[in-house]
């Protein structure tokens, strides 16, 4: 580790309502990777939004390379040398790799954008990465990865000394973050200092210097990573200790009558003849790789996407679902894995949230029953521990675990007996993670059944009964939780794929 | 100074009507004094704050405020009508063309008018809830169409409404009512107290009903509306029908206040019933909409334009000025978007 590059010091910032950063102190190195760690609306994301010039500080001094500086704007921070890798990628997918590197800055020959010389750039700062890109190849044909590798190669064209990699890895396959950890650990020798946002805390381990911790837009304290475990870290993140266990056996009797059936379903290439059983209080987890057609098995019969064909049958009834209204008004519920696309209204409060599939029911006569609408909204929010100033707060201002928490209890206003939990924790810091793992089984208690689609695996063996294994579209398998192991699941996570490659 | 703007925004008043409004109500204020301070430089000491022309002002104001705060219920969803003046104006044509050469009972045209404006509303609805069209382009077509019947069917004739001495011209006391007294006539707006009431329904519809909550939440976010098992494309295509039946119910205003209406043309009155509503503070990404602003908006519009003809300016002077105030308003609306954001 070399010389302090950046400090912020007593950086202060407050929304209506919320007071986001309070006096947060942080410090980056030259050649070191520095984790900056908390649960989800800790102030992580607003901090390295005040330092790049995205939000303006309320107090507080910046100093950058010895000098106190106020980014106006993200521009300047980029031409001063401090650049974000973002979460979601802003490329453009149409155009190539180089004319993404250097847009607006493209080298020239006269009023014509030289494209060989700007070819030749990038290579040459592929080369500088060890990494192989086609300058010349669109965009949108590569790799989420390959992508991201893009705006890290932009980055460094740009000059940065400091470089802030907002949650690179969320979606990455575990080949593709050794080559990103190689990448960062080339950056770190060659002095850059680099600002590591993640969740994931063994890659914390394996990657970064020292950890910065915060909660609740204070800083907490930064300590040395190699000192450290793993519980030291959650204990700062949460002031508390979490055990992750899995579960032995089955909580749901094997004489639980079948709540849902579905048969042959089929919906494009991403359901192939799936067919199922649910029971009433069970969690049936369904695995499998990201794309095996989990998602969108769940969205065919929920009546989102059409589909071809198949029966399903509620309390053995034979049920007709083509829209999300049919399957609301039969008791079925989706928490989709992208809430703020699909779960709720960012933009309106947490009453208008919580009725939206019940609106008819708090309607008397012509009007809405406000009062009614809100007592059953402070009800949920008390039971749910939603935290809140107000049942009147916009739902944009909430962390993710507290959104998720309206999107639940939207449908418990509904009274929704079949639950679909599409990835339920995603995005959701360790201590709510915790208060919905806890939610869910005391709904699958009160006899409603659930089912969860997850991509984590510890996730899978600890809440689900039993587990339902996808493949390529297809269902690989079926096990009881008493028999599942991470090895068993891989492997008919992965069956399709071998034997289509054994045939090859 | 920031603290005076805080207390003043904490107000019971100025929380009730939102502090937005309360800026464009003193724009109200501003425009009519600068007019006036115009009116006596320019007119030799006129005054231009008479009675006379609050109402001459009104009969602009009541016609684009009715196609505004049908509007206002579109751009809440998140899509926009650029057919409403031409709808507007197909159905005075038609219904008048009915009245005058088929011998229709002047309640009856009435009631067309707002039934015609409603059949286009309804069609443009269906195409872009039902089959997911672009709203643009879809009301640009539209406003094609309407054109085309309007002035296919009176065979491109213009069309007068009668006049108030005549036997059905009582509709013109809808717009303003004469009455005869000592120091000679007076006029009483009809019109504006008639725009109040159904502004008041139109509030109640978007803010105190389920058809309302579900226009302003799926213009926020169609999506999670559709997957919390509402029928999105029923309540879409609701909002482009009261849109049309407003837009044929303001031509019964349009020819209270002009008589004569063009075939071929209205298209000037979607930009400033458009340019109302968003200045009122309803936003053109949708998921957001005031009605009372909708209505001060339009008021804003028929002072300048009642104000630039008093000045003795040309009215395209007035569709310099709409576009610039559309510009400041959607600046207004995008840059209060992004501090949020």
């Amino acid at each position: 580790m070399g010389e302090i590059i950046l400090t912020m010091k007593g950086i202060d910032k407050s929304f209506p309502g919320v007071h986001a950063l309070d006096r947060v102190d942080f410090e980056v190195r030259k050649g070191e990777v520095h984790a900056l760690m908390g649960e989800n609306g800790a102030g992580k994301s607003t901090l390295m939004k005040v330092l790049t010039g995205i939000y303006s500080k309320d107090a507080g001094t910046i100093i950058y390379e010895g000098k106190e500086v106020d980014f106006a704007n993200p521009r300047e921070a980029q031409q001063a040398g401090v650049v974000i890798v973002h979460q979601e990628l802003n490329m453009m997918g149409h155009l190539t790799v180089a004319q993404n590197i250097f847009i607006g800055r493209e080298p020239r020959k006269g009023f014509v954008i030289d494209d060989g010389a700007m070819n030749k750039e990038a290579r040459k700062l592929f080369v500088q990465l060890g990494i192989e890109i086609d300058p010349k190849e669109t965009m949108s044909n590569l790799t989420v990865a390959k992508q991201q590798m893009c705006e890290i190669a932009k980055a460094i064209s740009h000059e940065a000394k400091v470089i802030i990699f907002d949650e690179p890895t969320a979606a990455l396959t575990d080949t593709e973050i050794e080559q990103l950890f190689a990448i960062i650990r080339d950056l770190r020798s060659r002095d850059y200092g680099i600002v590591y946002i993640s969740h994931r805390m063994d890659e914390i381990k394996l990657i970064t210097d020292r950890v910065s911790v915060m909660r609740d837009g204070q800083y907490i304290g930064t300590l040395i990573t190699e000192d450290c475990t793993k519980e030291d870290i959650i204990n700062m993140m949460v002031g508390r200790v979490i055990y992750e266990e899995p579960k032995t056996h089955s909580h749901c009797p094997p004489d639980a009558p079948v709540v849902l059936k579905v048969e042959h379903l089929n919906a494009g290439k991403m359901v192939q003849d799936v067919s199922f059983e649910l029971r009433q209080g069970e969690i049936l987890g369904f695995a499998g790789l990201v794309g095996a057609g989990r998602t969108e098995t769940a969205r065919a019969l929920f009546g989102a996407d059409p589909k071809q064909s198949g029966d399903i049958y509620i309390d053995g009834n034979k049920v007709d679902i083509t829209s999300p209204k049919d399957a609301v008004e039969k008791g079925i519920s989706y928490l989709s894995e992208d809430r703020k696309r699909y779960g709720i209204v960012l933009k309106k409060s947490i009453v208008e949230n919580s009725t939206l599939a019940t609106l008819k029911e708090y309607t008397s006569g012509l009007f809405i029953n406000k009062p009614e609408e809100e007592k059953v909204t402070t009800q949920y929010v008390e039971t749910l521990q939603t935290k809140t100033p107000s049942i009147h707060q916009l739902v944009i201002n909430l962390s993710g675990g507290n959104q998720q928490k309206v999107v639940i209890a939207k449908w418990l206003v509904n009274d929704s007996r079949i639950m679909i939990f599409d990835e339920p924790t995603r995005g959701i810091d360790v201590g709510a993670k915790q208060e919905i793992y806890e939610l869910m089984n005391q709904l699958a208690r009160e006899g409603k059944s659930i089912i969860m689609i997850s991509s984590d695996m510890t996730e899978i063996l600890r809440m689900s009964d039993r587990i339902l294994v996808m493949c390529e579209g297809k269902k690989t398998g079926e096990l009881d939780i008493a028999e599942a192991t991470q090895e068993k699941i891989m492997n008919l996570a992965t069956r399709d794929i071998d034997m289509q490659e054994g045939k090859k | 100074m920031k603290e005076a703007l805080n207390k003043f925004k904490s107000l019971k008043l100025v929380r009730i009507i939102g502090f937005n409004r309360v800026v464009l109500l003193g724009v109200i204020v501003l425009i009519s004094l600068l007019f006036q301070v115009l009116s006596a430089v320019l007119n030799h000491g006129n005054q231009f704050l008479t009675y006379a022309r609050f109402t001459s002002a009104m009969n602009y104001g009541y016609f684009i405020g009715f196609l505004a705060l049908g509007v206002t219920f579109v751009i809440a969803t998140g899509n926009i009508d650029f057919s409403i003046g031409p709808v507007m104006f197909t159905s005075a044509l038609i219904s008048g063309y009915c009245l005058n050469n088929y011998g229709f009972p002047l309640i009856l045209s009435l009631f067309l008018c707002v039934l015609i404006g409603a059949v286009f509303g309804t069609i443009g609805g269906a195409f872009v809830a039902y089959l997911h069209l672009p709203s643009f382009i879809t009301s640009m077509a539209l406003m094609q169409v309407a054109k085309g019947v309007g002035s296919l069917f009176t065979k491109t004739q213009n069309v007068s409404w009668p006049n108030a001495s005549m036997a059905n011209g009582w509709y013109r006391y809808l717009s303003n009512y004469e009455i005869q007294t000592a120091s000679g006539k007076v006029m009483i707006p009809m019109g504006a107290i008639i725009l109040l009431v159904v502004a008041v329904l139109c509030a109640i519809l978007l803010n105190k009903t389920r058809a309302g909550r579900y226009m302003i939440c799926l213009g926020a976010n169609r999506e999670a509306v559709r997957l919390s098992g509402v029928d999105t494309r029923r309540w879409e295509m609701l909002a482009f029908i009261i849109c049309g039946a407003l837009a044929g119910f303001a031509s019964i205003f349009y020819v209270g206040c002009y008589t004569t209406v063009q075939p071929s043309k209205g298209d000037t009155f979607n930009n400033e019933a458009i340019a109302a509503c968003v200045m009122g503070g309803t936003s053109m990404a949708g998921g957001l909409a005031s009605i009372l602003g909708t209505v001060i908006g339009s008021f804003i519009v028929a002072i300048m334009q009642e104000g630039i003809l008093a000045m003795g300016f040309t009215i395209s002077y007035q569709y310099v000025l709409t576009g610039l105030i559309v510009l400041g308003a959607v600046i207004a609306d995008t840059l209060s978007r992004r501090r949020k954001n």
